[in-house]
């Protein structure tokens, strides 16, 4: 490996980490939002879902400052993709939210390096189950926008 | 109605992998030129084709065998499907190759004992709290110490045996994939675990299947 592929390696790590701490900001400000319109066991599941990004977030700024990066900084607010004043919305914010998440974690996955592949691998895991026990139901392709992969049968 | 529609969304701009599918929707293509080097890409997709095929194969006897899970099980067959069907799309062979034949042995998942802990995201999730059943042979999250019998013709005849059979499958054959995922292009990395992540939720999936189909 050539130093230059080498930097070029170096900067698609930095960067696909630093697109899943994104996502991860977005989730921890999101959950927010989400618990803030549920009770009850939803409302202890959203807890549960928020606290496990904020360590994920953590998990992801450490990586970037031990590689010599600066994390990227979370917004103070973010545009909700959709109104949020119901617990039906609270829910489906969660799976937008997580469904975000697996997506920039598949970032990872596409890196060279099977112990990054399998942390992004992880993670995508981890979102894909919480994204299905939001959803009520599961998908073919977690991380993947739906219909992006095309069913051949469907 | 909010007047930061200046402020960038995050929240509705993840398109980071975006860029890689475009490379893997390409491959076709890339394909009618000699590919860079498919030998592993094939024999890994060989053998997750193969593990596919058993696990419908699975689903297939259970729902014959157990027509009250059948409702449940439907689904989730039908992902496994979608993950077949992507899979052997991404099986390009050059002519004249000597990729080597699919081999039978890459059916089992021999070795995922060290990474079992797939589905442990399964345990420390908030189990029964959206809704969905208990899981509590989940709790722990291991993957069934041996290997998952490899032929349909194993699946237990009873229905409340067939969801913990069907369920150390998908661990198994999530494991398997995270296994494999250094092996292969970028592309398929990225199509591999997500195939891994559903079965992975399909763990939970099928506890709820497995309550109804026996209310």
């Amino acid at each position: 490996m050539t130093g230059t592929t080498a930097q070029a390696t170096a900067a698609a790590k930095v960067s696909a980490l630093q697109a899943a701490l994104r996502a991860e900001n977005a989730a921890v400000y999101g959950y927010g939002v989400v618990g803030a319109h549920l009770t009850g066991t939803a409302l202890a599941a959203a807890t549960s879902d928020w606290i496990a990004h904020q360590v994920a977030r953590d998990s992801l700024e450490a990586m970037l400052r031990s590689s010599g990066s600066r994390p990227v900084a979370a917004a103070v607010a973010y545009r909700l993709p959709h109104p949020v004043h119901t617990p039906a919305a609270a829910m489906l914010l969660a799976v937008t939210l997580e469904d975000k998440v697996a997506a920039a974690y598949l970032g990872l996955v596409a890196l060279p390096g099977a112990a990054i592949r399998e942390l992004g691998a992880r993670a995508v895991i981890a979102a894909a189950i919480r994204a299905a026990s939001w959803r009520g139901k599961t998908v073919a392709f977690p991380g993947f926008a739906a219909g992006a992969l095309s069913p051949a049968s469907r | 109605m909010p007047a930061d529609r200046t402020r960038r969304a995050v929240l509705v701009a993840t398109a980071v992998s975006l860029p890689l599918l475009a490379v893997s929707g390409c491959k076709g293509v890339g394909a009618l030129a000699a590919p860079p080097s498919p030998a592993p890409d094939v024999a890994v997709l060989r053998s997750a084709i193969a593990a596919e095929e058993v696990m419908i194969a699975r689903y297939d006897a259970v729902m014959t065998r157990s027509a009250s899970l059948a409702e449940g099980l439907r689904p989730l067959r039908a992902e496994h499907r979608q993950h077949l069907a992507q899979l052997r799309s991404r099986l390009i062979v050059p002519p004249g190759s000597a990729a080597a034949p699919p081999s039978p042995s890459a059916l089992s998942p021999s070795g995922p004992a060290s990474h079992g802990q797939v589905p442990a995201g399964q345990a420390s999730h908030g189990q029964a709290s959206h809704g969905q059943a208990p899981h509590g042979q989940a709790a722990h999250g291991q993957v069934p110490a041996g290997p998952v019998p490899a032929g349909p013709g194993s699946v237990p005849s009873g229905a409340a045996a067939a969801i913990p059979f069907l369920q150390a499958a998908e661990r198994a054959a999530a494991a398997t994939l995270l296994h494999q995922l250094a092996a292969v292009s970028p592309s398929l990395a990225q199509l591999m675990a997500s195939v891994a992540a559903s079965e992975a939720t399909h763990v939970a999936a099928l506890t709820a299947a497995g309550g109804t189909g026996q209310a």
